[in-house]
């Protein structure tokens, strides 16, 4: 299926550029890359054309993989007679400012979505109508699901995790366990 | 799409000067977080002119743990526990769900019997979940008694939850590869007892409130989401099928053993109101109940000794590579976006995909025109647990 999905769109957007990614085995599932500045037409024509529609968006997932970032949206086909999902994906080069065209006027179920990813990866999507941090409060710094992603020593003046209000018997624990941990490491390297 | 300061201005009357000074500006009314009709911590900020609402802005987050992050700290079987906490109501489908997309990538084979007696605790759980909607949901409309009926079968189902998982609440009980526990004969023939007392509860309750004229004079004509609204937001679930609109998971991609089971699935016929209205999806809901109730029999009759415990390596790693899975949990189809690593043991991202996210963002949608006691009754009627929307 995804071969003849990446074809049809090449046939009928130019500048998509589908490729898709196999998966190696039938455990996990394949994927359809597409070139960034085509989504929004690639996302158009996957929801109006007649031989392979898919009419609901299920989600926007971002990743970050350190060295760039993806976005992933889940499409799904609700008919009983031809049910299919597919992975759609973007790759964004770009980790400090990443854009993306938004897809809300194609699939409104994207303007919460994309609202999310930004709000855990800051990407940025182009002409989103309400373009603001979701899930996290407003004046949150740094993007939370980012591999890099520093904790907050303070939040509005306030010392996250104080030594003195810590639970004694959980620091404990986490004492133990770091204990534990690199006993274990030491006995791995030693073999 | 409305942004958020944008509330539009209010019609200017230009007849004479006492018509201008009369000029109506919109109210800002603030829904919770801390309201009763919220279901939770679901803050809606409300701009109405007098009862009508013109506009309706959900804020989300008041219970955001970023439970995806925690996850990508824990290995795969210890993300369960927090998989409980999403919908806290139907812990047991978040379980299977999350289950079956390791089990998917791991390319562990269930056995037979562990896979009834998950589509048995599934099911369990939608109608304990159906229950708890439909209590609150007569609850929000300013009736308590169903409330009360609905909760003394609820107790039934905790029970027996308690029993085999020993949690009332969040199980932990369905794990990678099997099930934790197993049942006893004596639980089943129980299981066998509830389902015949249901019946006839569900038609009481049919009775008691369906077709009551308040409820209907409320929830009738009232919230309408029309089957392309529902595709336009992604929405599944008893909101699509309440909608008139046939597709469940269960039917039409069938997942685990649901293909050997026979029952219907119900959607909003529109006998009071129209489909996709309030009272539609409540009716669904009150449907899905008896059809559950045809699956367990089933089930029940197809149980056979066996074991409950695939072949799963001690620690989980799984092949590097990606997988969606999708499965019909009470509130709508929920999603596991897995991204594994090759020889890592903690998953590299895990999204989730919730159905009741998806049913929020259509509140701005149905909200405009609509009276305020309209709108709890709208919002009610999608069923929303917030654990599930801000995980």
């Amino acid at each position: 299926m995804h071969n003849e999905l990446a074809a049809l769109i090449n046939k009928n957007i130019s500048s998509a550029n589908a490729k898709v990614n196999i998966a190696a085995d039938a455990k996990t599932d394949s994927s359809i890359t597409v070139d960034t500045g085509s989504i929004h037409a690639v996302a158009k024509f996957l929801r109006t054309n007649a031989e392979m529609p898919f009419n609901v968006l299920q989600c926007v997932s971002g990743v970050d993989y350190m060295d760039r970032m993806e976005v992933c949206y889940m499409l799904a086909n609700f008919d009983p007679n031809a049910p299919r999902q597919v992975i759609l994906k973007v790759t964004l080069t770009d980790r400090v400012a990443p854009v993306v065209d938004s897809v809300v006027d194609i699939y409104a179920a994207a303007n919460f979505q994309e609202r999310e990813v930004y709000d855990m990866f800051g990407i940025t999507f182009k002409n989103h109508p309400d373009h603001r941090r979701i899930l996290c409060p407003d004046d949150w710094e740094g993007f939370p699901l980012r591999k890099d992603y520093v904790y907050p020593k303070n939040y509005n003046g306030m010392e996250v995790f104080p030594d003195n209000k810590m639970n004694f018997e959980d620091r404990e624990f986490i004492v133990r366990q770091d204990m534990i941990k690199k006993a274990q490491e030491a006995s791995s390297t030693k073999q | 799409m409305q942004s958020r300061w944008d509330v539009g201005e209010p019609e200017k009357a230009t007849v004479n000067k006492e018509t201008e000074q009369l000029k109506s500006e919109l109210l800002r009314l603030n829904m919770g977080p801390q309201h009763p009709a919220t279901h939770g911590v679901l803050r809606i900020e409300i701009w109405t002119d007098s009862e009508i609402v013109a506009h309706a802005i959900p804020h989300l987050g008041y219970l955001h743990r970023c439970m995806e992050k925690h996850a990508e700290n824990l290995d795969y079987r210890g993300v369960i526990p927090f998989v409980d906490r999403l919908d806290y109501l139907a812990s047991m489908n978040m379980e299977w769900g999350y289950a079956m997309a390791i089990e998917k990538m791991l390319g562990t084979e269930v056995p037979r019997r562990a896979e009834l007696l998950r589509i048995l605790t599934g099911e369990l759980q939608r109608i304990g979940s159906h229950l708890m909607a439909f209590g609150t949901y007569a609850l929000d409309l300013g009736a308590f008694t169903p409330f009360l009926y609905a909760f003394e079968e609820r107790e039934k189902i905790l029970r027996l939850f308690e029993e085999v998982s020993g949690a009332r609440l969040l199980y932990n009980y369905i794990w990678i590869g099997g099930l934790w526990n197993d049942w006893t004969d004596e639980q089943l023939a129980r299981v066998s007892n509830f389902c015949d007392t249901m019946e006839e509860e569900a038609k009481k309750y049919h009775d008691l409130v369906s077709m009551n004229r308040i409820f209907v004079q409320r929830t009738a004509n009232v919230g309408i989401m029309s089957v392309q609204d529902c595709f336009d937001y992604g929405a599944t679930g008893p909101i699509l099928r309440g909608a008139g609109y046939k597709w469940d998971l269960r039917k039409n991609m069938p997942y685990s053993l649901y293909n050997e089971f026979e029952f219907d699935v119900p959607v909003g016929t529109g006998e009071v109101g129209v489909p996709g209205d309030c009272w539609n999806r409540y009716i669904v809901r009150m449907k899905e109940v008896v059809e559950s109730i045809k699956i367990i029999r089933q089930v029940l009759t197809k149980l056979e000794p066996g074991p409950i415990m695939g072949k799963v390596p001690k620690i989980i790693k799984l092949p590097e590579g990606e997988i969606y899975a999708r499965s019909e949990c009470p509130r709508g189809e929920l999603g596991f976006h897995l991204v594994s690593k090759a020889d890592a043991k903690t998953p590299y991202r895990l999204k989730v995909k919730s159905p009741c996210f998806t049913h929020t963002s259509m509140l701005p949608h149905v909200a405009p025109g609509q009276m305020i006691a309209d709108f709890v009754a709208t919002v009610g009627s999608i069923d929303i647990v917030l654990g599930e929307v801000d995980r």
